[in-house]
């Protein structure tokens, strides 16, 4: 298979077993080598689980605090506007630290791309609660079940951005691959990272446009979920893709090429 | 230009914006708080009026949080930044400036100091010295301070943070005082030209090059160790500066910065009329401190006498370098000392 040049020769990945994160940043590399912009690329690296991709991606790298990343974007794009400059931020991240920058970079139509993978936990601090954590499901921090009672609903990251008029693109995908049950044996959909790959190039075209593009990927957390892989993809499907509807909100551009 | 040469009575706020104009400012990033809103509104009709092709990007945050995040971006970018704050904002930008110090990351804040801890009031002090000067951020990151005097000394101090903060890729901070923004003084406003910067190690993609980390994390404790060792290395290279005023015979040395030293520096003034032979020492690097300059100019008094607007801060570095007793002048909540009270507190 053919090196792509945005991802670092022979480095690993050092997410868990079952995670998507890697998937999703292979197809950012991807993406990047088909519309030919990695050159220009520059990722801002957000607190979480994504801060491991500066070990895996081969581009200029910046690292952001906790949420602040759509903040460090805007300061980067708006003085090197040929830039392509993108982040993956994860639920906690974007959603509860960092929502005022997300908002605002948002709300500024800033011409950068935000993919927000979203698992419904803190990831890398041990799955506690985050923003997105579905009313019931149990997480370090809410043992008896989440209770929207006191913490509020769940937040819908794309409807929320959905009320703002600059944004130009808007989607929620599902990265987490369906499981296939056969006769004796487990296999996994290819669809679900064929239309995130879709979805990350219609994120990069709108930037290229002039667009601000956000991108919800619904993807799993098997270690915190405490699931085997295959529960957690089948929680992915059957609770997170109701919770979180697939769908595309807003593409001002015309560019979505997602079949549906 | 020969009309510009014609010197100016300028607000110090309109004159800080003018200098960063003059110096090469290229992108400006604030939240509005008194007392520095006066900076960004100048640099706002500034921007729009195109004065400098350099300064191509200006707009309010959301917050000081966004701001320095703002400047972060632009920093790693390797562009010239600036922002403007005051207490309650630096306090919200310190996770910032944590990250930026680690990541070596150039950027400049001019810090006007209000009245303080909480909200406190908007009148001018000099509570924020022990804040930024020991560390500015978790970690203990630490910026270099410059402390102006003037509304002259505060302008060439914007085109050498500008300098300071490329060549050392490090945040500069500019701690000035409501005082020193809203007084009028004459300045000359060709005395600046604009700084050229060093970026072949910024975040603009790879463009055929190697690629560029600008970060902070670093998991191995062995590696970090070694990066922090380098960042203290470079750190011991900057140089820190003092001014002496009449320092070689004073029996009575005063020890101040910023506005405080010129109240000082009157008051030795007067004291000598009456035969007391009294001095200044001011520091003008708040951070690095000019310790070795402070001894120096400490050999041969009597008495030392720190005037600052706290409870007493930067006194302690004065006793950390002089082992010896100093006294302290304090003054505070606003209050800014007059030049006969000094001379009274001393008797």
């Amino acid at each position: 298979m053919k090196q792509l040049s945005a991802i670092i020769p022979g480095a690993v990945n050092t997410y868990c077993p079952g995670c998507e994160h890697g998937l999703l940043l292979k197809l950012i590399a991807m993406a990047l080598e088909e519309l030919g912009i990695t050159e220009k690329a520059v990722m801002v690296g957000s607190v979480g689980c994504s801060t491991l991709a500066f070990k895996f991606l081969n581009i200029d790298y910046v690292q952001a605090p906790h949420g602040r990343a759509p903040a460090v974007m805007t300061g980067i794009k708006e003085v090197e506007p040929d830039s392509i400059v993108f982040a993956v931020q994860g639920d906690g991240d974007a959603l509860s630290i960092g929502l005022q920058e997300l908002f605002y970079a948002a709300n500024r139509g800033i011409p950068v791309s935000i993919f927000m993978y979203n698992n419904m936990v803190f990831g890398m601090t041990g799955g506690q609660m985050a923003p997105t954590t579905p009313e019931g499901m149990v997480t370090m921090t809410t043992p008896y079940g989440r209770d929207t009672a006191k913490s509020g609903p769940p937040i819908y990251s794309c409807e929320m951005l959905s009320g703002l008029s600059k944004p130009s693109y808007i989607r929620r995908v599902i990265i987490a691959p369906k499981p296939i049950q056969l006769k004796d044996r487990v296999m996994y959909s290819s669809r679900e990272a064929n239309q995130s790959y879709k979805a990350i190039i219609s994120a990069f075209k709108t930037q290229m446009k002039g667009g601000f593009s956000y991108v919800e990927f619904l993807g799993t957390c098997n270690v915190n979920w405490k699931m085997s892989i295959l529960d957690s993809k089948k929680y992915a499907h059957n609770v997170s893709a109701k919770v979180y509807q697939p769908a595309l909100f807003r593409d001002k551009f015309g560019v979505d090429f997602i079949e549906s | 230009m020969g009309w510009l040469q014609v010197k100016r009575l300028l607000m110090g706020a309109e004159a800080i914006a003018e200098a960063a104009i003059n110096s090469g400012l290229e992108a400006y990033f604030g939240y509005p708080i008194t007392p520095s809103s006066e900076i960004m509104e100048n640099l706002a009709v500034l921007y729009a009026s195109h004065r400098s092709d350099r300064f191509r990007v200006y707009f309010q945050s959301a917050s000081e949080v966004e701001s320095i995040n703002l400047l972060m971006g632009a920093g790693a970018a390797g562009h010239i930044t600036m922002t403007a704050t005051s207490g309650p904002g630096l306090s919200l930008m310190a996770e910032g400036i944590s990250y930026a110090y680690t990541s070596e990351i150039p950027l400049v804040i001019i810090n006007v100091n209000r009245g303080g801890p909480g909200l406190g009031n908007v009148a001018p002090e000099q509570s924020d010295y022990l804040f930024v000067t020991k560390s500015l951020g978790h970690g203990g990151s630490k910026p270099i301070v410059l402390a102006p005097s003037s509304i002259k000394e505060a302008m060439g101090q914007v085109r050498m943070a500008f300098e300071l903060s490329f060549k050392y890729r490090i945040p500069v901070i500019i701690l000035t005082d409501a005082i020193i923004i809203h007084m009028l003084e004459s300045v000359d406003l060709d005395q600046l030209t604009p700084v050229s910067v060093d970026a072949n190690w910024s975040a603009r993609g790879r463009n055929g090059g190697a690629r560029h980390l600008i970060n902070s994390i670093y998991l191995e404790p062995a590696e970090f160790s070694k990066i922090k060792a380098g960042l203290e290395e470079k750190w011991k290279t900057i140089e820190p500066l003092g001014e002496c005023f009449m320092c070689n015979d004073a029996e009575t040395l005063f020890v101040a910065y910023g506005i405080s030293a010129r109240i000082a520096m009157e008051a030795a003034s007067n004291m000598r009329e009456n035969n007391i032979m009294a001095g200044v020492f001011r520091p003008i690097t708040l951070n690095p401190f000019p310790g070795k300059m402070l001894v120096d100019a400490a050999k041969n008094s009597r008495r030392i006498i720190v005037v600052e607007m706290n409870e007493g801060q930067m006194v302690l570095d004065v006793q950390y370098w002089l082992r010896r007793d100093v006294e302290l002048i304090p003054f505070n909540g606003g209050i800014y000392p007059s030049t006969e009270e000094v001379i009274e507190r001393c008797k």
